[in-house]
């Protein structure tokens, strides 16, 4: 017991955190609760250096701290600070200010919890408390359009949740124990196993906003603060994939499990960049582009059992995901929600306008930015798994998104009739933007040390994975 | 700091600054060569007291990149460093009235330090990397004068031939590294057997694209194209001396068999060459082909299995050469052309350059007690001392009489007759330049039983075994050397050549040349692949289209409600505000029943896929 609480230290100080801003909030001092949070964050991310090469479960294999875990809380707590700094930014001075920081703080709680699962009930209140904070967070301005985009919202999340919640009864009714690990199990029962299978990739593709359970995402990042969508499209979404690459860990392989979720991942690509294509109002844009990054995170999901690079490129693409999209939306928060309002900023404002080039073509996955190396690994990852058409699908879609994200570029560049000014500019999203930029490219240059670290603590066996990378090299 | 970097780093850094600054690339070359050079000298002299310094830089996993300076890449860097400069002391006044300094002595200053990286390089991945590089940097080199007619499709034909040799490179790299599990070039040389043949063979393919050995001998001499301090450089100690330096490296593996092969290419080179250096009209272009005859001498050397002699007639090549070049340069100023017609009797007008430029001449015939005397005489000496001397002995014989023999008829023309030239300008760099290659092309010789010593205890490669003394292989160069200036200075070339000079003057072009074997095949490719892409760039095109198109169907499909939506929402706030939430609720329910399908489809297709798996 002292031993599974002493493992699980990072989680308890988030607990105890959201208590104590809580407390702070209902005083009516914003500010104390936002650096209490902000402290509790740090304090848990130094806590969790110390577990770097644990390799174990707590409270009877309920939940993992395993590389997977450590690593989701090393990037998902300090991108969960970035996102309250945003917040702050934008909603300062606001009635209520305080529960926001508690709500997402929440959410990150849930979202870590969810990145290691290891038993079908600790996967259901991931997701519920996960959901449950979202809703509020998106309602939070009040306004027709929040609290519809909340409802929508609200509706899609109470379907799918609960779709999942009976088809993990058959996981149940099939092993007899809540467990993941006993999962292998099911060889004999194929079709129980593809039922529970199925409301798992309803539940997480509804929280990972994978096509086609995506619908609820673009009105909800639109109706929601830049700031919270900003935190929406990175922490939620990375819990719920890594919560994926947990559960397909222990699914017999031969049920054919890669194939579909390849199939969505196509779906998800394909769709996202296409409906992107269209859009007008940046946040909606990005909104898309974030449903075409999940279904490139499926890319690891699928090589996951097969490919030793799947975790490592899950992890690497997961940082270089959070770094690059909270600093587009950062960019946006300065200049403005739609296309119109990037005319010119790239004259007017240059180093904001380098900055959002840089996120961008990230996001696009051109060397030698993070995105690079971490579709890079993904693509490595879905070869070894054998799965190179889906691989090549992948590098169509890269091309296609290029299109999308040059129609942001390119009005940056143009001339300006007017010298308007920028929507909002404070030193903290300067702070969160220039982070991000740093971010996005230290980790495209260090990936390989990154990479180094991370094999070491997930094989031993480096040297094949180092071999396997520069072959693909 | 590591004298290793150092002899990278000057000229590399200096390129970086002469992009950067845009002024004074003259200086900043100079200061860039120099520093180089010390540096260069320095491993020099450590080589001499027996150290030799590495650098591992991090590579490929479990093979990292390797810099080594031994004796033999100390002295091959030093080579390379002291032609540099002196060329740069040259350049300097050749170029005096370009416009494009920036570019020149940036891409030259570039070339230099790729060379290092080249000689240098202990690893076979460092090494592919830099001979890509000097592959690279002399196409914009030969190409400089790129608005000259011819000039572009002479350094396209450069890169093309030395590419498509570098295949060879290539898979003989290839070969040895997983041979040998290993990058080292040092521990490859341990191979032996049937992969010690293939990988022998197919170097030497790459050798002789770089080396200019017949048949792919007909690059070089177009690549005259390019500004004279460039041939002088690229000739002497650099781009083709890659070739051999790559044969002399990779020595201690060479099997028999592989020897033999690479003697009788050098011989028929050197013989080829050397008849087709007889018969030009061009004074660079002469000097181009004799470069290929030079090579095939130390090609013979490397077959007969004593790549020392190889290695003193490359460093007294690159003195002499780069010499004849720097005054064929300032012949061309002064003449405003390089036919030998015009040339007639320039160096009356020249005559310290035109003594500079003899001397050199002399010194390539083998006369002594100048450089290449004792250089041709060790490769003598080493056909002698091989297994299959009646082949290799009359090759180099052969090649060493036609030295003279062209050397002879060009020093004859240069200074007979008389005519007139105007006067050049930056004389005093050039003679600077020249002076300096000169004096090591007379001096060297004398280096040489030091430079044999420090490579034979260092290396231990083979030296020239003294079996037969040294009498018999000087009688023999001496007597060939000088019946060749003979036969050179007294009887016009049509006496010499007779039936085969038309032939000679084409350059013995077999079944079309190259250019039917190579070229073409090539450039028809090239051709067939610009149309495939113009076909791919309509394909992509159209795939654009029907993305936007299918752009705007998802849009319909997805948020047919939305714009609509808006504007009801908006006249809903405006009004009344209970429209927008029924249009809203509606909204849901279609979404919902899109994922509800859609998942319904996903069901099926995992039991489908459940039941055939």
């Amino acid at each position: 017991m002292e031993r599974d609480l002493a493992l699980l230290i990072p989680e308890i100080i988030i607990l105890l955190t959201v208590v104590f801003a809580l407390v702070a909030e209902m005083l009516r001092l914003p500010r104390i609760a936002l650096a209490i949070i902000i402290a509790g964050l740090l304090l848990a991310t130094v806590q969790t250096l110390p577990l770097l090469d644990v390799n174990t479960t707590v409270f009877g294999g309920t939940f993992r701290i395993d590389t997977l875990s450590v690593w989701a809380k090393l990037i998902l707590l300090p991108a969960t600070v970035l996102s309250l700094l945003l917040a702050r930014a934008e909603l300062a001075g606001t009635d209520r200010e305080g529960t926001v920081y508690v709500l997402v703080c929440l959410v990150s709680l849930a979202s870590v919890l969810l990145a290691g699962v290891g038993d079908t009930m600790v996967l259901v209140l991931g997701i519920l408390l996960s959901s449950l904070g979202s809703f509020a967070l998106v309602a939070y301005p009040r306004d027709d359009f929040a609290t519809e985009a909340a409802m929508k919202f609200f509706v899609f999340a109470s379907v799918t949740t609960s779709v999942m919640i009976f088809g993990l009864s058959y996981w149940f009714g099939g092993t007899g124990s809540t467990l993941l690990s006993e999962l292998s199990r099911l060889d004999s029962s194929p079709v129980v196993a593809v039922i529970g299978l199925f409301a798992v990739i309803i539940g997480l593709g509804y929280k990972a906003s994978l096509v086609p359970f995506h619908f609820w995402a673009p009105d909800a990042y639109e109706g929601a603060p830049v700031s919270i969508a900003a935190y929406l499209s990175v922490v939620p979404k990375i819990g719920a994939i890594l919560a994926f690459a947990q559960i397909v860990r222990d699914l017999p392989i031969t049920m054919a499990w890669p194939l579909i979720i390849a199939v969505i991942a196509v779906l998800s690509m394909t769709y996202g960049y296409l409906a992107a294509l269209v859009q007008n109002n940046i946040v909606r844009l990005l909104a898309y582009s974030s449903i075409a990054q999940a279904g490139y995170f499926l890319l690891g999901i699928v090589a996951v059992g097969t490919s030793p690079l799947a975790l490592p490129s899950l992890i690497i693409f997961s940082a270089a995901y959070a770094a690059m999209n909270l600093g587009a939306f950062a960019v946006v928060m300065v200049v403005g929600r739609t296309l119109e309002t990037f005319k010119g900023i790239g004259r007017n404002k240059p180093a904001l306008g380098v900055a959002m080039v840089v996120f961008l073509l990230s996001l696009v996955g051109i060397p030698p930015l993070a995105g690079f190396v971490g579709k890079f690994l993904l693509f490595g990852a879905a070869i070894e798994a054998g799965f190179t058409w889906l691989v090549v699908v992948a590098i169509l879609n890269s091309v296609l998104s290029l299109a999308v994200y040059l129609r942001i570029v390119v009005p940056m560049y143009q001339k300006q009739h007017d010298d308007s000014s920028v929507a909002m500019s404070t030193p903290l999203i300067s702070l969160v933007w220039v982070i991000a930029l740093l971010l996005t490219i230290a980790i495209g240059l260090g990936a390989q040390l990154l990479f180094g670290q991370l094999n070491e603590y997930l094989t031993g066996e480096s040297l094949h994975c180092a071999t396997s990378l520069s072959y693909l090299s | 700091m590591n004298l290793i970097a150092v002899a990278i780093l000057a000229p590399l850094s200096a390129t970086l600054l002469i992009m950067l600054l845009r002024r004074f690339p003259a200086t900043l070359a100079l200061l860039g060569a120099a520093i180089g050079l010390v540096g260069s000298l320095e491993l020099l002299a450590n080589a001499y007291n027996g150290l030799s310094q590495e650098i591992i830089l991090p590579g490929l996993p479990g093979m990292p990149l390797r810099l080594v300076a031994t004796p033999l890449t100390a002295l091959l860097s030093t080579l390379v460093a002291v032609v540099c400069t002196l060329v740069m002391v040259y350049a300097v006044g050749y170029m005096k009235k370009d416009r494009e300094q920036v570019r020149f002595f940036a891409t030259l200053l570039l070339f230099a330090a790729a060379m290092q990286t080249l000689v240098l390089a202990g690893d076979w991945i460092l090494l592919l990397s830099a001979w890509e590089l000097i592959g690279l940097s002399s196409y914009l080199l030969i190409g400089f004068w790129y608005r000259k007619p011819g000039v572009k499709s002479a350094a396209m034909r450069a890169f093309l031939v030395t590419r498509s040799a570098d295949l060879g490179l290539y898979v003989a790299v290839f070969i040895l590294i997983t041979n040998a599990g290993s990058s080292d070039i040092a521990s490859t040389l341990n191979t032996s057997g049937g992969p010690a043949i293939a990988a022998g063979l197919l170097l030497l393919i790459a050798a002789m694209g770089k080396s200019a050995q017949t048949p792919l001998h007909d690059w070089l001499q177009r690549a005259m194209a390019g500004p004279t301090p460039v041939s002088a450089l690229l000739h002497s100690a650099t781009l083709v001396a890659a070739g051999a330096i790559l044969l002399i490296r990779t020595a201690p593996m060479l099997a028999p068999e592989t020897l033999l092969v690479i003697g009788i290419v050098g011989g028929v080179t050197t013989v080829v060459t050397g008849l087709i250096a007889l018969a030009e009209s061009d004074l660079k272009r002469m000097l181009a082909a004799s470069t290929s005859s030079q090579y095939g001498l130390m090609l013979i050397a490397v077959g007969a299995g004593v790549p020392m002699a190889a290695l003193l007639h490359l460093i007294a090549h690159a003195a002499i050469k780069s010499s004849l070049f720097l005054g064929a340069g300032v012949f061309q100023h002064s003449r405003d052309s390089t036919m030998l017609d015009k040339l007639q009797g320039v160096g009356r007008n020249q005559p310290k350059i035109f003594f500079g430029f003899a001397l050199a001449a002399l010194a390539l015939a083998g006369i002594p007690p100048l450089s290449g005397f004792f250089s041709k005489d060790a490769i003598i000496a080493a056909t002698l001392s091989s297994d299959h001397i009646w082949i290799l002995l009359p090759l180099a014989l052969a090649g060493t009489l036609l030295t003279g023999g062209y050397m002879a008829r060009a020093l004859r023309i240069l200074w007979l007759k008389n005519g007139t030239s105007q006067p050049v300008s930056g004389l005093a760099w050039m003679g600077t330049g020249l002076g300096g290659l000169v004096l090591l092309a007379v001096i060297l010789g004398a280096a040489f039983p030091g430079l044999e010593l420090l490579l034979e205890s260092a290396l231990n490669i083979r030296l020239t075994e003294n079996t037969i003394t040294r009498f018999i292989p000087e009688i023999l160069g001496l007597s060939a050397a000088l019946g060749g200036l003979l036969l050179g200075w007294f009887f016009p070339v049509q006496v010499l050549l007779g039936p085969i000079l038309p032939w000679a003057k084409r350059g013995f072009v077999v079944a079309g040349g190259f250019d039917n074997l190579m070229v073409r095949p090539a450039l028809a490719i090239a051709h067939g692949c610009e149309k495939l892409e113009r076909l791919l760039y309509k394909g992509v095109l159209a795939t654009g289209r029907l993305g936007l198109r299918l752009g705007k169907a998802a849009r319909r499909n997805d948020e047919s409600g939305i714009d609509g939506m808006i504007f009801s929402f908006v006249r809903g706030t405006v009004n009344l505000g209970g429209k927008a939430r029924t249009l809203q609720n509606g909204l849901i329910h279609k979404e919902l029943a899109i994922s509800t399908i859609a998942s319904a489809v996903i069901l099926v297709f995992m039991f489908i896929v459940l039941l055939t798996y």
